[in-house]
């Protein structure tokens, strides 16, 4: 059987690309699946209207004006989750979205395309908690060298201090909690977010520069379009906030021996009974989301990094062998939201400006980590993103329906619409949010199953369900308080809790985990030649921290293991 | 069905300050009410022997609120004005703002005869607890994004769309538009090397 690849690789998301870089470093051969557009690259200079080439391998087709006119950071065009540019769908955005089934309140919120939720993420990169990790089957002080791999390649710096987190450093102090200077936090405290972007351009703030300059310049502008996708930058490699594909891609391909193929979703893995292996991945089955045409494509290993939706749907749908953890176990840091309005005459004391400016620096630059709870982050989005996500989506109803008790340091909770809607968004120039993310354990009912009568053209369409433990639950209540707390003590003169849908899936993760799925190596134990290298195989959610950079580091080390295991 | 969600984004982001039955007067009319529809239509597409079909959703989801409506009304949890405020529209577009909420609660809360709803939402709590969420989020992000400032172009295909002025809710709330950058830059508290390096110690 002839041979397309050393390494089939599903997706060029967070982990993907990483696992693309690390093995064509090491000289093995990969072709990388991606099922949405490839932004960026002169292949596809209109990547939405054209089916453009198949594939691109080459460093030079990356092109920063192509990605400056494309990622246009207008909230609508980038952000809208059925025709956005960042939608979880294929790059024809006259077609629908992918369906996923989520019979709750709630929404998955992934972006298709090469960079894949990269593309809209916020960078925020830390570690997970090393108490955390306990848990697992592999020990921190082994993931720790892999972090630093990561850290060093993205790279990841603590972020510049704008007025939110001044803000938020005031309120943390005074609500007293210490500054924990640290990678690895042990105990609870504040401390500027780990990020993928690059430190601000050290003119930003000389007046004689000018900001159109800037942008084409090394470094953050402070833009504040993390969400709605950063283009600054002399070049695609070296553009602000560091996607996937403008960070680790660029990398992949200036090995030689990566080839990245965009608009192909893959339907199907591929085995053979193996006399002595047993059951082995050998190859993919894959649709072009232009044309509808299926295709074959085979290699030595294949890597799934499909995401936590996709790698389950595509086991299931593969009819692999049964394991009763594919797709179970899900977390997804059981979120939630709170906002603070400030007056006037307090910023001007606290700040010296008589505004938050919410839309202004990283989308989220600081943290507060609590180990045993999770964490909380100050954030700042475009205000249709803010309107949804502040007082559109909850699982609590609408607030005025909802009786409050008494005791809650919030002033609101649920929904808000209508006339008060409008007062509460005529004051988002002051206002402060926070994401709360919970340390949710994982739970065998929770989790992605195939729907027995929906299809879409890619097979049995994904089921997505999520109810919180009442451990998770209290956890997250706990956070909401020291997050109110914090408002409170920085000023604010009200606060809404918007009590967000347990079934927001932005961070979808151990669907497929180690230990229970995959072996320490991510190697799947019931199919041999086939890895997972994406948040799927976390083994818990870390703490309660974003995932991303777990993921990464998991990835890179996954590489490593596959290249020593079938390539040395 | 247009009537419907005419009403439906008057309840949830209304373009001017009004409340109870009066007749609106001086409205911007920002059309949120079609993002609404065209979001529904384009949100759900599954495959169906040689045919793709994406399932428009907006029309059975507007003939869902009317019934719900009429429930309420026969039950006394809502009252009907007898004058037509949104021309063309059913029960839910004679009810008052709050009501109209009272609708969409009651129906998040599933508190209704499920099978006189139409399919898909028939029996099918999931899918209307998902919807009436839905329902909601479109409609602030439809409002307060720059959606409403494509004028024209608003319903062509989405690469065919262009900002044809600065957008109102952008405007309203004092958001400057897309940036190249601030200059709001108010140091580093810690630096990673620093932090990296003592940890090594």
């Amino acid at each position: 059987m002839s041979i397309d690849a050393d390494v089939i690789l599903i997706g060029a998301g967070a982990g993907g690309a990483v696992v693309a870089k690390e093995l064509g470093e090491l000289g093995v051969k990969v072709t990388v699946l991606e099922a949405g557009p490839w932004y960026g690259n002169k292949q596809w200079k209109e990547p939405n209207q054209h089916r453009g080439s198949v594939s691109s391998s080459n460093p030079s087709d990356l092109d920063v004006n192509l990605l400056r006119h494309q990622y246009n950071r207008q909230e609508n065009t980038m952000n809208d989750v059925v025709s956005g540019r960042f939608r979880f769908g294929p790059a024809d955005r006259r077609q629908s979205v992918w369906y996923r089934n989520i019979p709750e309140h709630g929404m998955a919120w992934q972006a298709s395309g090469v960079g894949g939720s990269t593309q809209h993420y916020w960078a925020n990169s830390p570690r997970a908690f090393a108490s955390a990790v306990d848990d697992w089957p592999i020990s921190y002080s082994e993931l720790i060298p892999y972090y630093e791999k990561v850290e060093h390649t993205l790279p990841v710096q603590f972020a510049p201090t704008t007025s939110k987190e001044e803000l938020f450093y005031y309120g943390a102090e005074k609500a007293g909690w210490s500054l924990i200077d640290t990678l690895n936090p042990t105990s609870p405290g504040y401390r500027p977010q780990p990020n993928a972007i690059l430190p601000p351009n050290e003119r930003l703030m000389d007046p004689n520069t000018s900001l159109h300059q800037l942008s084409h310049m090394e470094g953050c502008t402070l833009a504040g379009h993390c969400i709605n996708g950063c283009p600054y930058g002399p070049s695609v490699d070296k553009v602000a906030k560091r996607s996937t594909n403008v960070s680790y891609i660029p990398l992949a391909l200036k090995t030689g021996n990566v080839e990245i193929r965009p608009n192909t979703f893959t339907t199907k893995i591929l085995t053979e009974n193996h006399p002595e292996e047993g059951v082995k991945a050998i190859g993919v089955k894959f649709r072009d989301t232009w044309t509808g045409e299926v295709g074959e494509l085979y290699g030595k290993a294949i890597v799934m990094a499909a995401g936590s939706i996709e790698n389950p749907r595509l086991w299931l749908n593969s009819d692999l062998p049964s394991n009763e953890w594919v797709g179970r176990g899900l977390t997804n840091n059981y979120w939630d939201w709170m906002t603070g309005v400030f007056d006037e005459k307090d910023l001007m004391r606290i700040l010296g400006n008589q505004n938050v400016n919410p839309f202004v620096g990283h989308t989220s630059a600081a943290r507060l980590d609590y180990p045993g709870l999770g964490s909380i982050q100050p954030s700042g989005l475009s205000p249709g993103l803010t309107s949804f996500l502040t007082f559109g989506f909850s699982q609590s109803g609408y607030a005025s329906k909802l009786k409050q008790s008494p005791d809650v340091p919030w002033d609101l909770q649920g929904r808000v619409v209508g006339n008060e809607l409008k007062e509460w968004m005529d004051s988002y120039r002051n206002t402060l949010s926070f994401l709360i993310l919970t340390d949710d354990q994982p739970n065998k009912r929770d989790g992605v199953t195939v729907d027995p009568f929906v299809k879409d053209e890619h097979g049995a369409a994904p089921v997505i369900q999520y109810t919180p433990s009442k451990q998770d639950t209290k956890k997250r209540n706990e956070l909401a308080k020291i997050t109110a707390d914090i408002l409170r003590k920085a000023g604010a003169k009200k606060i809404i809790r918007t009590d967000w849908p347990a079934n927001l899936f932005a961070h979808i993760l151990t669907t497929m985990r180690m230990g229970f799925v995959v072996d320490t190596n991510c190697e799947a134990y019931q199919v041999k030649r086939l890895f997972i290298a994406d948040s799927s195989v976390e083994p818990n959610s870390g703490g309660g921290v974003n995932p991303t950079l777990t993921a990464q580091a998991l990835a890179t080390r996954t590489a490593e293991k596959l290249a020593k295991k079938y390539f040395s | 069905m247009q009537a419907t969600f005419r009403a439906l984004t008057d309840s949830l982001v209304p373009s001017t300050r009004r409340i109870g039955y009066e007749s609106p007067i001086n409205i911007t009319d920002m059309g949120v009410h079609e993002y609404l529809i065209y979001g529904l239509d384009h949100y759900i597409a599954i495959q169906e022997q040689l045919h793709h079909i994406t399932l428009p959703l907006a029309y059975p989801t507007a003939i869902m609120l009317d019934e719900a409506a009429t429930q309420l009304v026969n039950t006394g949890r809502a009252q009907a004005s007898p004058q037509i405020q949104f021309p063309g529209g059913g029960m839910f577009s004679r009810l008052s703002r709050e009501d109209r909420i009272q609708t969409l609660s009651a129906l998040e809360n599933l508190a209704f005869d499920l099978y006189l709803l139409p399919s898909p939402f028939q029996n099918n709590g999931g899918l209307i607890k998902h919807v009436i969420d839905a329902l909601n989020r479109f409609a602030m992000f439809g409002y307060y994004s720059e959606w409403p400032a494509y004028g024209t172009t608003r319903l062509y295909p989405p690469d065919d769309r262009r900002l044809e002025f600065f957008p109102w809710g952008w405007q309203q709330v004092g958001y400057p538009g897309v940036s190249l950058g601030y200059r709001d830059f108010r140091g580093m508290l810690i630096e990673y090397e620093e932090v990296k390096a003592k940890e090594v110690d």
